[in-house]
């Protein structure tokens, strides 16, 4: 029995702070598309999870079910903040929300916050419809803002290619497991409440021994 | 069996939380003095027991020990239970704080349940003993399954739909949880047989 005892005692403090039920969702932007990605804490994927999207006021917008890696993408469908909750049943539960600056920055529009900050892209935007005009009078200047605007999209692209791996590695250290010193201070609390329940009945006892 | 934050409708967080308290607050008058330093190592052991992983299948479950707090524990083991739980809700995040009132009384309520009726049975020992120490293990987690199955149903969801994903996820917590609750039981019977249940008193 002791031995027993023991073997489960190791097998207990290996396993012990590995998992944990608690689930999570994380979701990112790439062009007009929101990525999601749910896992139980300790790794393990959130499978047919209930995903549904919700604009600001809470209303429905979309709903969906993550597939066998816990993930689930949707095209924007207005543009608003989202929020994106996660039923994975028998109450477990996590939200997510995208705030409308995002949205409207992975898209490729002015963030909303950052327009009355940066006036300057507005002439920018408004030169492009001249642009057209102007193709055959002035050939070189035309090469050269159809270009710099080019470049700009393709920068994004590129940019959204290359820190899709950086993204996915923030999504795995959202991911918060219980760490020993929370498991230990836990611990820590519960003896110092007997503690102090010990220390209010020896303080009553001692008055009453005082009073007799 | 922790219900996250805003699954569940506000009259079942409230009902839950006015449970609980009562619960606890009568469980505290129970606690007599020297009961304390048992109360606090179990509910130390109930704080790290959720963090200990049970792989079932595709899913995976945690041990609750909720059986064996009760039954060594009686109606303290609410304020054993509820202390625990707000921890492991600050710290862990699990749960979460508007449920941490469920989610007292879907592990505490079982808990209290399995004293009352299979306490006599355990501390008299022998098989039977040993079988009632498996049924407090195994029926503490069933139900605290069926009150996690009816607080989703009285928010939405269906009851047997529920208490089925619930129950099914749970099967083999159920038996292990009813193994470990015999060893322990049966090791507290040699070592410290004064802290079973009936003799204690």
């Amino acid at each position: 029995m002791k031995k027993l005892l023991a073997s489960l005692l190791v097998f207990f403090l290996l396993a012990g702070p590995s998992l944990a039920h608690k689930v999570n969702i994380f979701a990112w932007m790439e062009g007009d598309t929101v990525y999601t990605e749910s896992k139980f804490s300790g790794g393990k994927m959130v499978r047919n999870g209930k995903i549904y999207i919700f604009d600001q006021s809470g209303k429905l917008l979309v709903e969906g079910m993550t597939n066998e890696e816990g993930e689930y993408s949707f095209k924007v469908p207005q543009k608003t903040a989202l929020v994106i909750s996660l039923d994975a049943t028998m109450g477990h539960a996590d939200t997510w929300t995208v705030t409308l600056d995002e949205i409207m920055e992975a898209m490729g529009d002015t963030p909303v916050g950052a327009a009355a900050e940066a006036p300057a892209v507005e002439p920018a935007k408004a030169e492009q419809p001249a642009v057209t005009e102007t193709v055959q009078s002035a050939p070189a200047h035309v090469m050269q803002t159809a270009t710099a605007h080019e470049i700009q999209i393709a920068m994004e692209k590129a940019l959204d290619k290359k820190l899709k791996p950086i993204t996915r590695m923030l999504v795995d250290a959202q991911e918060d497991k219980p760490k020993v010193s929370d498991i230990l201070g836990g611990i820590g609390y519960i003896f110092g409440l007997a503690g102090l329940a010990a220390y209010l009945h020896y303080r009553r006892k001692i008055k009453e021994l005082e009073e007799v | 069996m922790h219900i996250s934050e805003g699954v569940l409708s506000g009259p079942v967080l409230v009902s839950g939380a006015v449970f609980a308290l009562a619960g606890t607050a009568y469980g505290l008058q129970k606690l007599d003095f020297d009961k304390i330093p048992r109360a606090a190592v179990l509910s130390a052991g109930f704080f790290v027991a959720s963090l200990v992983h049970v792989p079932i299948g595709l899913s995976s479950a945690h041990l609750i020990l909720n059986g064996i707090l009760g039954l060594l524990l009686g109606w303290a083991a609410f304020p054993a239970i509820a202390v625990a739980l707000i921890l492991q809700a600050i710290l862990f995040q699990f749960g979460g704080i508007t449920t941490l009132g469920v989610n007292t009384v879907i592990m505490a309520a079982p808990a209290v349940v399995c004293y009352l009726t299979l306490g006599k049975v355990v501390a008299k020992g022998g098989p039977m003993g040993m079988a009632g120490a498996f049924a407090c293990g195994f029926f503490s987690v069933f139900l605290s399954g069926i009150i996690v199955a009816l607080a989703l149903y009285f928010t939405e969801e269906n009851f047997f739909e529920a208490a089925a994903a619930v129950l099914g996820a749970h099967i083999v917590i159920m038996i292990v949880e009813g193994i470990f609750s015999v060893m322990c039981i049966e090791f507290l019977r040699k070592v410290q047989p004064g802290m079973l249940p009936g003799l204690s008193k």
